[in-house]
Formats: structure tokens, sequence, C-alpha cells
């Protein structure tokens, strides 16, 4: 019976994390989507936006989730610039090209932040960061904590707001038409360069947003990126590249994997309290690898090349 | 893989000019032997204070280790990530067996194996995708190995690691841990794979390995496997990799997996190459002291963040110098002797 409420409680949390989670995997996706560049730089953005919200909270004394506000536009402006200055001037050369560019970029931005913060674990203490509801199911007590709620809520809204925006909007149109060919839809007049620039902004925002979201969830470390594009891999690998509904599945599926990879196995008597919590960042890799070995098109990716 | 395919032969060249890369080879290293004898001279100067011997050792063992990358990266294009846990196979072995009593040179011969193996498996499994999947997987395949190594503390000495015992001497006479002779293994090291690349040059496999990176279906039609390309090719750069990784912890004496398993370190060893030139034979080696020499300057001001500099040297020589400072170099060369060709190399 332990395991059974431990496991409910895990897929809880595991859920709510997975929407975050889910966040960083869209923005990885969206990039792949339309410009067809893996971001290899994308879980140091995580972390960029970890320590916007840590400086905005202990420098400012700002809430965290107030400061997506301002680390929101600032995030999009970097993306921005960062694909106009650099990223745009690849648009013709090589796939290994612009990858190892973007993983240029997310070293300047991990060691950059290393310089400014040094190597210790940062922490933000909030007023709410230990409360939770509890909800009384039978004899089951299940706990929602506050901020993966308040985490999971913001992400849902940014994602519906970004899909809004995908499909009804004027700029959204342009956006799906340069996925589906840049050709044919710089011919109809939309400026393709422009809306990679856009879209690498959106990107960003996504991938700091998140990391604020993270902060009071997590201890942030500057060199902690690696671990986030892992997890954005992985996300966007299992829900199939650059398929938008596909990274919010593959998101939360990766939630619940490492929640309940961290909290069951230890319970397992055969296992001895092996592979608890300190693999819990194996465990979506290990699946990673398993859908590369078995289903590499994802859940609802387009069909892989094969040798 | 077909042997004789009319295409891919290698053009036959005079018999002088199979041999000549070799001199340079040879002069290249008798430079590089010289090294030790400058030592007491650079450090007179204020800043290169730290631009003494063991800055020369791990300067040799980053060039190996960024030469054997070149194997795969270089030559049939699959930028590897995690070339790292690579390192680590090889760096455990020669440790673990060294506590049981097990000489170092059959220690790094195990090593080299395993990692043979490993990367067998592990290009069999990602080889056949095309893409960003290889180069994902290595990401993925090097952070499991450091965990593992991290949390199986019966096996590896989790965080703390393990430190080197007493070893046997090379030969009889040299201290392995005396820092000369070190200088020297490293050297024999990136000797041996500078070697294997000469050999590549003009040997039929390293046609298929080029062929597969210019156009895996041109490969095919004729005649080349692409996925059994990538994986020899794979095999062959870990199994260097795992021998550089021996001699890495020889000089080292420790074994740490936050050092030596982090992503970070395989960026490091795939960028030295990417700068220096990939798919040049030495490639390696001149992005390896190009890029030391101001991190070494730079230690002080920067500690922990020294990989600042490769960020930024890497964002410009993909802007600047796509093809690394050899490959430009080459294809000036070529361009100033054949001028009237359009294109090159």
């Amino acid at each position: 019976m332990e395991i059974f409420s431990q496991g409910m409680q895990a897929l809880i949390d595991g859920l709510l994390t997975g929407g975050v989670y889910a966040m960083i995997g869209a923005g990885l996706s969206l990039i792949f989507g339309v410009m067809r560049i893996i971001n290899f730089g994308h879980g140091d953005f995580v972390v960029l936006g970890m320590y916007s919200a840590f400086f905005a909270a202990t420098a400012l004394h700002m809430d965290p989730y107030l400061s997506i506000l301002v680390v929101a536009p600032l995030a999009y402006l970097l993306g921005f610039a960062v694909h106009r200055l650099i990223l745009s001037r690849l648009l013709g050369a090589s796939e290994q090209s612009t990858k190892l560019a973007s993983l240029g970029i997310g070293l300047v931005v991990s060691n950059a932040i290393l310089l400014g913060f040094g190597t210790q674990p940062q922490t933000v203490d909030t007023t709410y960061s230990t409360s939770v509801w509890v909800m009384q199911v039978g004899t089951l007590e299940l706990r929602f904590s506050v901020i993966r709620v308040v985490a999971m809520v913001i992400t849902a809204a940014l994602i519906f707001l970004l899909n809004r925006m995908l499909f009804t909007s004027e700029i959204g149109k342009a956006i799906r038409a340069t996925g589906q060919n840049r050709l044919g839809a710089e011919l109809q007049g939309v400026d393709t360069r422009r809306i990679y620039a856009v879209i690498f902004g959106i990107g960003t925002v996504l991938a700091a947003t998140a990391g604020v979201l993270l902060l009071p969830l997590l201890s942030a470390t500057p060199t902690m990126g690696t671990i986030f594009t892992n997890k954005a891999f992985v996300i966007t690998i299992l829900g199939g590249l650059g398929s938008m509904p596909g990274a919010i599945i593959g998101g939360l599926i990766l939630g619940v994997v490492e929640s309940l990879g961290s909290s069951i196995f230890p319970l397992i008597p055969f296992l001895n309290n092996h592979f608890g919590s300190n693999y819990r960042d194996a465990y979506g890799l290990i699946i990673f690898l398993l859908v590369l070995l078995l289903k590499p098109e994802g859940l609802f990716g387009r069909t892989v090349k094969r040798v | 893989m077909k042997s004789r395919s009319p295409v891919l032969n290698p053009p036959s060249e005079g018999k002088s000019a199979r041999w000549s890369p070799y001199f340079t080879l040879i002069l290249v290293v008798a430079l590089l032997a010289c090294y030790p004898l400058l030592v007491p001279v650079l450090t007179q100067v204020s800043f290169l204070q730290g631009v003494n011997l063991n800055f020369g050792i791990t300067t040799l063992i980053l060039a190996g280790l960024a030469l054997s990358w070149d194997i795969l990266g270089g030559w049939t294009g699959q930028n590897s990530l995690g070339h790292a846990a690579l390192v680590a196979v090889g760096a455990y072995s020669v440790t673990l067996l060294a506590e049981h009593g097990v000489a170092p040179w059959y220690g790094t011969l195990i090593g080299m194996g395993i990692a043979g193996l490993l990367a067998w498996g592990w290009g069999s499994m990602t080889f056949r995708l095309r893409g960003s999947y290889f180069t994902l997987s290595s990401i993925a395949v090097a952070e499991i190995l450091r965990l593992v190594a991290l949390n199986e503390s019966w096996l590896t000495g989790g965080a703390e690691g393990k430190f080197m015992a007493d070893l046997p001497k090379l030969f009889g006479t040299f201290d392995l841990f005396d820092r000369k002779v070190e200088f020297y293994v490293a050297l024999g090291f990136v000797t041996l794979v500078l070697l294997f690349l000469h050999w590549l040059k003009s040997a039929k496999l390293g046609f298929y390995f080029r062929a597969v990176r210019e156009d895996e279906d041109g490969a095919m039609a004729l005649g080349v496997n692409p996925a059994k390309a990538k994986s020899t090719a794979f095999i062959l750069s870990a199994v260097f990799t795992a021998m550089g990784g021996a001699i890495y912890a020889l000089y080292l004496q420790a074994l740490e997996p936050d050092n030596l398993m982090l992503v970070a370190f395989s960026i490091q060893i795939a960028l030295l190459c990417i700068i220096g030139g990939r798919g040049t034979l030495y490639g390696g080696l001149v992005g390896a002291i190009l890029l030391g020499v101001p991190s070494e300057i730079f230690r002080a001001q920067l500690q922990e963040a020294n990989l600042l500099v490769y960020g930024i040297l890497i964002v410009l020589v993909i802007l600047y110098l796509p093809k690394g400072v050899m490959g430009t170099l080459e294809h000036w060369w070529y361009r100033k002797n054949h001028p009237l060709e359009k294109g090159g190399k």
C-alpha cells in the first residue's frame, strides 16, 4: 500500500514538474520545427532565466513569479539579437555549423553566469515555498505543492497563448508557413529571416520562463544547463522532433518517469535502495535511448531518414 | 564494404608524394620533443608562468584526444559530444586494474578494448539514423555513464574517485609518475594518432569515411555502407580516446567523475578539433596549442569559467573560419598553387 500511495504522490509531482519540462521542450521543438536547428544552448537559457529571477529576488526583492514580466521580454530581445548577430549569418551553412554555433552560444551564456555568480548553488526562499494543498481521497492523502501548481498554471497559460498566436494571428500563419516551406513562404512575401529571429526569441522566452518557474523548486548552479538541454532533447525525441503537442506530452511523460523512478525504485525490496533519486536525471536519458532504438520518429514526429 | 570500387580507389601518387607527409610528421614530433628544454626559458616571461611542463603534458593529451575525436568527427562528419565517457573508460580501467596489481599497459589495452566494444554497441544503435541523432545520443550515453560513476562507489569510488597507487616502472627504468617521462608518453600517444591519421589519408578506409561525410546517398551509390563506415570510424576513435584516457589518468593520478566525465570536457575535446580544423591532419594539435595558451594565461582571471574563451572562439570560428585554422590554411595553400581551379579542396 505504501508503494501505491507513494506512487500516486509521485505521479502528481511528476505531472506538475512535467508541465515545466514541457515548456522547455516546446521551445526547443518550436525552434527545430521552424528553423531546423537543434539548439544545443537551450538549457543554458533555462539557467539564465533561473539566475535572472535569482538576481531579481535577491538584489531587487522581486517575487520570482513577478519577475517573469521582466525576464520574458528581455529573453525575447536576447534571443532575437543572438539570431540576428550570429545564427542568421549561418542560414546557408551546414547543419553542423548552426549546431556548433548554438553550442558555443550556450557555453558563453553558462560561463558568463559562472563569472558573475560563482559556482556555489543558489536558492530562493519565498513565503510559499513549502506550502502545500492537501487533498483527501478515501484513505489517500495527496499533497499538491503550491509552487508546482503555480508553475503548471503559468506553463499552461503560456502554451495556450503561444498556440493561439500560431493558429490565429497573421504572424503565426507566417511562422507555420516558414516551417513548412521556407521558399514558398518567401514567395508569398514573408520575411523569413525575421520569422526565424522571432522564433528564436520565442524559444528563448520559453526556456527562460521555465527557468524562472524552476528556481523555487531547485537550487541553481551555472553549469546545470546541460541537464536541461538533455531534458529538452528527451522531450522532443519522445514527442517527435518539431511537434508541439508531442513536446507537451513528452514533457509530462518525462516528469512522471523521473518522479516515479526516484520514489518507487528504492521501495522495491530487491533493489536494496538502489536507483533512487540519485539516478533521477538518468531515467529520462534511458527512455531517450530506448525511443531512439525502437521508435526514432517519436510519438508525433515526422518520418526519420534512415541509412 | 566493397573493396574494389573503381571510383573510390585512391588516386595513385608518386612515391615521394606518398612519403613526404611523414617528413612533416617527424619534423613536428621532433619540435614538440624539444619543449621540455624550452620550459626554463618560457617560465622567465611573467605572463607565461603557467606554460610549464604540466601545461605541455595536458596540451599534448588534449591534442591526442582531439585528434582521436577527429577520426569520427572530422572524417565522417558525426559530431560526438560524449567523448569524455570514452576517456573515462580508459582512465577508470587503468586505475581500477592497477589497484588489483595489473600493469598499466595491460590496463590500457583492456580499457581500449572496452571502449571499442562500447562504441560498437552504441554505434550500431544510433548510426542507422541520419541527422543529429548520434550527437544527441552521445550526450545521453555520456551522462548516464557519469551518473553510474558517481553513484556506484563500490566500483568507481563515487564522487571522491580513486587515487593511483604505485606503478611498475616503464621498461624497468622510467618512473611513470615522473613529469618528463609522462611528457614523452603523451608525445608518443599524439604521434601514434597522427601516424594513424596519415595512414587514413591515403587508405581506402579514409576515402570511405570522407565519402560518407560529403554525401551519404552518393557514398551508398558507390557501394559504401554509411552506417558501417561511421561505426568503424567510431570504434577506431573510441579505442584511441581510451588510450588517451589511460595516459591522462597516469598524469592526474586521481579520478573524479566531476572533472573527467562532464559534458563540458567532451565539448572541450570537440572544440579543440573544430577550431583547429576538422578533417585536417594536424587540426587537433594546432587547436590544442592555440586554445591552451590563452586559457592558461587567463586561468587566474576566469577560474572555472575558462570555457568562456572556447565559447567565444567557437562562435567566431564558425562565423569567420568555418574550416578551422588548418582547413583555411590548407584551402589558401591549395588556391595559391592551383589558381585556375574554382573551389578547391
